[in-house]
Parts: C-alpha cells; sequence; structure tokens
C-alpha cells in the first residue's frame, strides 16, 4: 500500500514538473504584454532584462490616445462586437431551429452548403466581397459594412442545431395541438431551453467579432471608424510611436476578454469545443 | 525671423489666392512620419491666412497611407480624406488604375506658371497627358548621416571616404575603436533602399527612366549588389528596420544611417540629446572619380476626386508646397527638402546648423540636386519591389553563383509580373 | 407540405440571404474575376493572363512552400502539443487545474494585433527579452527578422502559442467523453500509463484531432496576420510570405484583383484538398 501511494507521489510530482515550466512559458508573453505597457520606453528599449511592472501605464495610455483616437476605436469595437454577436446569434439560432426541427425540400441541399462552407477559408472571399461591398453597395467605412457580411458562420449554425435536436419533441408537439403559431414555440419554448447554448456561442462569436483583423482592415480606410485591433496594427511600425503605448492598447484589448475568460471559462471552453470558430 | 519672411509674403499676394472662405472648413490629410509633422508645421502659417479652414493631419504611417488610399480608390473613392500624401516612386499605380481618383490640379488653379516652379524630373510621375495629378513636394537627395565622435575615435576623416572601399575600410576602423556600434545599418528585410539609393546613384533602377523597359540587370545595378553584399558580408552594414534604426541612433549603437536629405528631421527629432554629435558628408561612390548623387523619396500631394473640400484643400496644398513660407518651415521643422526650385535659394539653407555641429548642412545635402539622375516607379513599382526584395535576400544567403545571376533571375520574374521586356 | 416548407425557409430566409449575397456570389464572381486582367481599365477577359502566371510565378511557388513548410512544421508540433497539454490537464493527480485551465487557455483570446505586437518587442535583435535571455546564457543573439529561417521560426512559434490551447480545450473535451471504466479495466490488467495512452487514448481521440487538423489546416492556408505584422510583411525578402499575404499583396498592394482571385481560388482548392486527404487518411487507418 505503502508503494503505492509513492508510486503515486512520484507521478504527480513528474505531472507538475512537466507541466508547470510549460505553463510558465505560455503565460510569459501575456505577462510580457503586461509588463511592458507599463514601462517607459526607454525601459523597454535598454539592456537590462526587466520582468517585473513599473509605473508608467497611465503615462503610456496618454501617448497611445495621442498617436490614434484608442479610446473612439474601443468604443467602436465594442458596438460592432455587441451588434454583430445578437445579430449573428439570432441568424444562427433561427437556421439551427429550422435544420433540428422540419423536414422540408432542400433540406439537405442546405446542410451541404453549411458543411461544405466550413472548409472554405474566408480567403476565396474577401476580394469579391470587398469589390461588392466597397464599390457596389457603396458602405466602406460604415457601421453596416463591419458587422452584416462576416455574418456568415456554419459552425454556429451545427452548434445551435445540435441544441435544439437534442430537446424533447413532445414539448414542441403538445404546444402545436393546442395551436400554437411556430415562431413563438420557436421564441418562447425553445429558445429559453438553448440558454446555455446560445451563451457559450455569443461569447464565442463577441470574441470573434473583437479580435477581426483582416476584414475591418480591408474595408474601413478611414481613421475615425478603425475598430481597435486596426487602429493598433496601424502603429506596428511608425517612427515615433511609443512602444508603451502599443503595449498598453493591445493590454486593453486583451484584459477585459481575459477577465471575462476567468469567470465565464465553461462556456468559452463548450463554444470552442463545438468547434464554432477558428 | 520676421523680416525674412517678407519676400514670401509678397510673392504670396502675388501668386493671389481668393479670399478666405466665410464659413470654416474641415480637411484632412494623410500622411506619415515627418512628413506629417512637418505638414503640422505648416498649419500656424496657414491659419494665419486662411483662419476659416481647419487641417487635420493624420499619421498613418507610410506603407498604410499606401495601401489604404489604394483600397479606397478600389471603392471608388469612399474613405479618402481630402488630401493624400504619395510617394512619387509609388505614384504611378494610382493615375494608371484609377484615373479618377484624385482631382485634375489643373482645374483647381495648378497654372503652367506655377508648374514652372518645380523641377521637370518630378513632374514627370505626377502628370499624364495634361492631367496634374500631384503637386510635388518634398525631394531626397542622399547623404550620409554619422557620428562625429565615433569617427573621431577611429581618426577617420569623413571627407577621405570617396568610395564604397573606402567606406567598409572605414567602417572597419570605426567598428573597432567604438566596440558595439556598427558602421551602417540597411533594412534587408523590408525594404530594398541601400540597392536604390546606390544603383540610382550609378545611373540605374528597376525600370528605364521611360518605364518601357526592365534594367533591373544591368551592369550598374550588378556592381551595385555585389557592393551591397560585400559590406554586409564584412559585417560593416548590418539589418535593421526603421525602428530598429531609430533605436539604434538613440541608443548609441550606429555610426552611421544612409538615406534621403529628409532623414536629417528623423536623426534631430528622434535624438535630440545628442545635438553636436552628428554630421552629414556625400556619399561615396563605386569609383574614385565616380557620380555621388542620389535621391530616396520625396513625395507629393495629391487631392481626391471624392473630396467635398477641394477649394480649400487646394488652397492648404498651394500654400504649403508652391510658398516659400510653406516649404522653408517643413524644411526647418523636420527637414523636408523642397522641389520648390525658389526654396532651395533661401537663405537658411546656408545657416549653421546648430545640431549637426555647426555644419551647414542643407547646403551640402542640396548641391547633389542637380545632379541626380531620375528614378522611374512605374504602375508595377510594387511588383518589382517585392521581386527585387526575394531575391535581395536569396543573393545575400549565397543562394545565387553571383550578382548577375541574382538580377537575371529578378528581371524575368518582372517581365513575368509585368509583360514589360528586359532591356537589352 | 408547403405551409412546413414555407416555415422552415422563413426561418433560414435571413441564414441563407447572407450566405446568397456575401459567400455564393463572391465565390462565384472570384472565379470570373480571376479570368480578368485587372490591370487595365476597363478590365479585359483573358483566359490565361492570371492563372498562366501563376504555374509560372516564383513569388507563387515561394508562398506555397513557406505555408507548406509551416502545415506540415507546425500544425504536427502543435497539435502534438496540444494533445500532451489535454491528456496532462484531464489527470486526476493534477493540483491547481484552473490554473494550469488558464494558463494554456488565455491566448485563444489574445487578439491578433495585440499578440503580434508583443511577440515583435520580445524578439526584437537587439532589445528583445527573447535575445537577452539567450545571451545571458552565453548564446549569440539570434536575428529573428532578418533570417529567413529564423523568421520562419518565430511565425511557428507564435501561431502555435496562440492556437495550440485552442486545441487542447477541443481535445480535453474528447478525452472527457471517453468512459472511465475503459481505463479500469486496462488498470486492472497492469496495462502502464503510457501504454493506455497509445492504446486506447489516441485510437479514440482520433476523430477529434482529425477535426482539429482541419481546422488548423483551414486555418493555415489561410494564415496572414502573423507575417503580415510579425515579420514585416513576410520579411525578410519574401522569406515568410504565405499564401494569404501574397493574395493580399497582390490584392490589395499591387491591386490586381485578377490575379489575387487566382490565388484565393488555390487556396481555397488546397484547403478542401488537404482536408478531404486528412479525413480519407483518418478513415482508412481505421
Amino acid at each position: 500500500m505503502k508503494s503505492k501511494s509513492r508510486t503515486l507521489m512520484m507521478q504527480r510530482l513528474a505531472l507538475h514538473a512537466a507541466l508547470t515550466p510549460l505553463a510558465i512559458i505560455w503565460l510569459f508573453p501575456l505577462w510580457m504584454m503586461f509588463v511592458f505597457s507599463t514601462m517607459p520606453d526607454y525601459g523597454i528599449f535598454s539592456p537590462d532584462i526587466v520582468l517585473w511592472p513599473s509605473t508608467n501605464f497611465v503615462e503610456n495610455f496618454k501617448n497611445l490616445q495621442a498617436d490614434t483616437n484608442f479610446l473612439r476605436a474601443m468604443f467602436i469595437s465594442i458596438t460592432v462586437a455587441v451588434i454583430y454577436t445578437v445579430l449573428s446569434v439570432m441568424l444562427t439560432s433561427m437556421a439551427g431551429w429550422a435544420l433540428a426541427r422540419y423536414r422540408f425540400a432542400g433540406r439537405s441541399m442546405v446542410i451541404a452548403i453549411i458543411l461544405g462552407t466550413i472548409t472554405l477559408p474566408f480567403a476565396v472571399v474577401v476580394i469579391p466581397q470587398f469589390i461588392m461591398v466597397a464599390r457596389e453597395f457603396k458602405l466602406a467605412n460604415t457601421w453596416v459594412a463591419l458587422i452584416v457580411p462576416p455574418l456568415f458562420n456554419s459552425l454556429g449554425v451545427l452548434f445551435m442545431r445540435q441544441s435544439f435536436s437534442m430537446m424533447p419533441t413532445e414539448l414542441f408537439d403538445a404546444a402545436r395541438v393546442e395551436g400554437v403559431k411556430e415562431w413563438r414555440i420557436f421564441l418562447h419554448i425553445a429558445l429559453p431551453l438553448a440558454r446555455p447554448t446560445m451563451a457559450a456561442l455569443s461569447i464565442i462569436l463577441f470574441l470573434a467579432s473583437w479580435n477581426n483583423y483582416l476584414w475591418p482592415l480591408l474595408i474601413n480606410s478611414r481613421p475615425g471608424m478603425m475598430t481597435a485591433p486596426v487602429a493598433l496594427g496601424t502603429l506596428i511600425g511608425l517612427t515615433k510611436v511609443s512602444w508603451g503605448g502599443i503595449m498598453a492598447g493591445a493590454v486593453l484589448l486583451t484584459a477585459p476578454i481575459l477577465f471575462v475568460f476567468i469567470f465565464l471559462q465553461r462556456h468559452f471552453i463548450s463554444g470552442i469545443a463545438a468547434g464554432a470558430i477558428k | 525671423m520676421g523680416a525674412k519672411f517678407l519676400g514670401v509674403a509678397v510673392s504670396l499676394a502675388l501668386l493671389g489666392s481668393g479670399p478666405a472662405a466665410a464659413q470654416s472648413t474641415d480637411i484632412t490629410i494623410w500622411s506619415w512620419n515627418v512628413a506629417a509633422s512637418a505638414l503640422k508645421s505648416t498649419l500656424e502659417g496657414f491659419n494665419k491666412k486662411y483662419p476659416d479652414i481647419k487641417v487635420t493631419v493624420e499619421d498613418l504611417g507610410n506603407s498604410q497611407v499606401f495601401d489604404k488610399a489604394l483600397a479606397a480608390c478600389a471603392a471608388g473613392g469612399d474613405g479618402l480624406p481630402d488630401i493624400v500624401t504619395i510617394e512619387n516612386f509609388e505614384a504611378e499605380v494610382f493615375w494608371n488604375r484609377f484615373p479618377d481618383c484624385f482631382a485634375d490640379l489643373t482645374e483647381l488653379g495648378y497654372t503652367p506658371e506655377m508648374q514652372a516652379l518645380f523641377p521637370e524630373f518630378k513632374r514627370t510621375e505626377l502628370e499624364v497627358d495634361g492631367v496634374a495629378y500631384a503637386m510635388p513636394w518634398d525631394s531626397g537627395p542622399v547623404a550620409v548621416f554619422y557620428r562625429r565622435d565615433f569617427y573621431e575615435k577611429a581618426g577617420v576623416d569623413p571627407s577621405t571616404i570617396k568610395t564604397w572601399d573606402d567606406f567598409l575600410a572605414a567602417g572597419k576602423k570605426v567598428m573597432e575603436a567604438n566596440p558595439g556600434t556598427v558602421m551602417a545599418q540597411a533594412d534587408f528585410n523590408g525594404d530594398s533602399e541601400w540597392f536604390r539609393m546606390i544603383a540610382n546613384e550609378q545611373g540605374c533602377g528597376y525600370f528605364s527612366t521611360d518605364g518601357q523597359s526592365i534594367t533591373i540587370n544591368q551592369p550598374a545595378c550588378v556592381a551595385t549588389l555585389e557592393k551591397l553584399k560585400e559590406m554586409k558580408d564584412a559585417g560593416i552594414i548590418t539589418a535593421a528596420i526603421w525602428d530598429q534604426k531609430i533605436q539604434a541612433n538613440t541608443a548609441g549603437k550606429a555610426a552611421s544611417q544612409m538615406y534621403g536629405g529628409w532623414y536629417e528631421g528623423t536623426v534631430r527629432s528622434g535624438s535630440p540629446d545628442l545635438a553636436g554629435k552628428w554630421g552629414v558628408y556625400p556619399m561615396p561612390s563605386l569609383t574614385a572619380d565616380g557620380p555621388r548623387a542620389a535621391n530616396l523619396g520625396g513625395s507629393s500631394l495629391a487631392i481626391s476626386e471624392a473630396s467635398e473640400n477641394k477649394e480649400a484643400a487646394w488652397k492648404f496644398v498651394e500654400y504649403a508646397l508652391t510658398t516659400n513660407e510653406g516649404q522653408v518651415t517643413m524644411l526647418k521643422s523636420f527637414g523636408l527638402v523642397p522641389s520648390l526650385l525658389s526654396a532651395v535659394q533661401d537663405p537658411f539653407v546656408k545657416e549653421p546648423q546648430p545640431y549637426w555641429g555647426g555644419q551647414a548642412v542643407w547646403s551640402d545635402i542640396l548641391a547633389t540636386l542637380p545632379k541626380i539622375v531620375p528614378a522611374r516607379g512605374t504602375a508595377f513599382q510594387a511588383d518589382a519591389e517585392s521581386i527585387y526584395r526575394a531575391a535581395q535576400t536569396k543573393y545575400f544567403a549565397n543562394d545565387y553563383p553571383d550578382a548577375k545571376a541574382a538580377l537575371d533571375d529578378a528581371a524575368k520574374q518582372i517581365e513575368t509580373a509585368t509583360g514589360l521586356p528586359i532591356a537589352e | 407540405m408547403p405551409l412546413r416548407n414555407r416555415i422552415a425557409y422563413a426561418f433560414l430566409a435571413p441564414y441563407l440571404l447572407i450566405f446568397a449575397t456575401f459567400w455564393l456570389w463572391p465565390i462565384i464572381n472570384s472565379f470570373l474575376i480571376s479570368f480578368q486582367n485587372t490591370r487595365v481599365n476597363p478590365w479585359r477577359f483573358s483566359l490565361t493572363v492570371n492563372w498562366g502566371r501563376l504555374v509560372a510565378d516564383p513569388a507563387f511557388y515561394n508562398a506555397l512552400y513557406n505555408t507548406l513548410i509551416i502545415l506540415v512544421i507546425q500544425v504536427p508540433v502543435m497539435i502534438a502539443l496540444a494533445t500532451v497539454m489535454a491528456v496532462l490537464l484531464n489527470s486526476p493527480l493534477l493540483k491547481a487545474r484552473p490554473l494550469y485551465r488558464f494558463a494554456f487557455f488565455a491566448p485563444v483570446v489574445v487578439g491578433e494585433v495585440a499578440y503580434a505586437a508583443v511577440f515583435r518587442l520580445m524578439f526584437s535583435i537587439d532589445f528583445g527579452i527573447i535575445n537577452k535571455l539567450i545571451g545571458s546564457v552565453g548564446l549569440p543573439p539570434v536575428s529573428w527578422f532578418d533570417n529567413g529561417t529564423a523568421a520562419m521560426a518565430l511565425v511557428i512559434i507564435a501561431v502555435t502559442w496562440r492556437w495550440a490551447g485552442y486545441n487542447a480545450i477541443i481535445i480535453l473535451a474528447g478525452l472527457q467523453s471517453i468512459p472511465g471504466d475503459v481505463y479500469e479495466a486496462a488498470t486492472l490488467d497492469r496495462v502502464g500509463k503510457v501504454q493506455q495512452f497509445f492504446h486506447i487514448t489516441l485510437p479514440l481521440l482520433k476523430p477529434i484531432i482529425l477535426f482539429c487538423v482541419v481546422l488548423s489546416v483551414i486555418g493555415t492556408m489561410q494564415l496572414f496576420t502573423e507575417p503580415f505584422l510579425i515579420t514585416n510583411r513576410g520579411g525578410p525578402g519574401g522569406a515568410t510570405e504565405t499564401l494569404g499575404l501574397l493574395l493580399y499583396r497582390q490584392g490589395f498592394t499591387s491591386l490586381n484583383f485578377g490575379y489575387a482571385s487566382a490565388i484565393a481560388y488555390t487556396i481555397a482548392a488546397l484547403a478542401v484538398a488537404i482536408s478531404l486527404l486528412n479525413l480519407f487518411i483518418g478513415r482508412e487507418a481505421k
């Protein structure tokens, strides 16, 4: 018995010995992001090894705000992410509901489309999408251009469909017998039951929108309509830019999401585990 | 100070811009780095004359201005600011692909007399069939910016550096006397500036001056690339991107940098603590009596066709670029070398500069201006540039037998990409 | 019957509308544009101007090569690492599990721009913390941005850091769905932990790992932000230029939409082909 608990001890020790360095390496860039954001530029570019935060964060943020209007960019990012998330959850749950609950003509084709587009990279549509939105619809530098084109999300539909399929059919049949309209069944019975799934999906969609870079970079050329990642990306490579400021921006982009992540880890993980984004 | 501008004020009155608009107008300009700062420095003088035009200069960084302006033109001009800064050698792709994206300045008041205020070579890329898409702003006569103290410590007199071989030998001495420094830095990673500068000095470029054929594998270009590798392999030039160069300047890790004259402002505003320690000398040549003048960079201002305030935008362009007052302000504040012929004669040019240890750097730099051979960017600049960079990287890594093979390959690739013939 | 169709399509309508407008039509349009010479005004139809250039363009082969190198090195390394992470995180012996989970999963929420900026600073040649640490153990500094191989390694390191945790989450979820009694039986039969991993866990995880591989392949085929922001637009000299970056450069720097569309189609075709190949291999081996 004693030898068994000793092997267990050894195993436990080996496990932690393997995981701890890996975890430290993994946390290191995040820690450095934070450290850099509190250091003046001459500290960042000094020959010393500095691993501990300094006190320059507010100063750095002021520099950032002077280099680019970061607060406005944050506001745009937040607004876009919120509207996008609400619309996208609506769209994907409606579509998921239809696929889960109705046998209709063309259903297999719709499913084929959804599965087919999962393997298609965004790259294949980016050029024509840009031409269409910018030149034909004249929507460059608008909120609509930021929000609407990325709404198409196949994995979200599959995610919602799975959730609706797992609900007992009797629930809905009973309502139908009583003559409740389909959209009311969806809205008042099905959606409330799908709440956990919707929560997970919302978080993932919010994250995707918040971090989206390529599309907003292309479609919104006017500095007044830049999202926060785009505004920050613009600063990388400028001459007289404050790197401490860029790091302060990086922290502001990351910290809120990280904070949410700590408290809603379960939803995050179930959303990602379903493969809802990439 | 005031008296100096008397003549300017008179010539301004003669140029006769219309009366200031009654209502306040906002105009926006995209620019980058010191160019943006320089534009900002003209606003005080501009607003004295036009108090009702509010100008906002947005610094987006060089490559972003180019990318975003192109994307905006592709979107039909939507999203462009009123005025865009366009680097001359990248300019032609705009007029070529989007002839309607920018306003014809001749319709806004750019008269032939005004055009004659600028040298011919600055205008060739900006005007197509009588349509003037942009007005020349600054040019970039190349000079070597060096640390006096580092050179002195090594006993190197910059006036004896006449060839690149001299530069190489001096570099070894300087680096030996100043441990931890490098003689010079080049952006072998994200740019091709050293090749373009020396090639231009030797009368060679990616394309012929008429823009009709590919000349990158001509003997002068081959000799340039060979010399560049020799200096890199000797360790006197190390690779550094733009911001790394500035960090190295400030940290005292670079003994010299070579760039267009506009780098004066970058050194001076980037490392204010090093006043008196920097100096300037003309770029060396490949041969002892070879040419020692080249151009790198230099930009122009264009007004977007979609702008709702073209009149106000024109007033700003006119003030900033066609008056000595505007151009000399930018020269003083951020070292932008005027294209305006009369500004080059300004008394300020001859003054010794305190930051530069009392050297009259501007008369030294501007003296090379008349000897510069124009280098044509063409509409295919972006393609040629990335092909050259890839060939340069491979050549430095010894993936080609020699420089000739590297540039022959680059020429062939540019031919595939552009459809232009390779010059005999 | 028609009523049921009507109701179903009413629910699907917004989604299908977005699909038709922003995906279906662009995909078709992209194909058409790839046969246009877009460097003349107005555009002219040409069967070969873009596709002919594509098969002869060294820049395309360079980007393809770089992308495939990342695919072949980064994806297996990352998936292996993610599997190790997931298995270790799943161990009942682990203390302070939330802390470890946070360490590995946190990069998933970090935006590409934010982490690109940090990596640029950390790997800066003269002042970067990584080179300082390398120097402190007496090794020469690495020119992360100026040496093609080092720059490629940097991109691979960055992408791995960002996405390993993401895959670990998916694999962990898969692990947790394996019933515990499978292991109990094995333990009773005195099968070692390592043996259990290779003979029980891995085969059961296979579909999940394949799913991760497919997602990673799609991601790698269009990899853009990392080489764009960290290694200076695919530098040095195109050594880290990926297909995604080449597409951006041709589309939005050279403004050659036709050629960029041909590249886009190639990316899509390769992504689909490699994904199918993966699934096929996965099925064969079963």
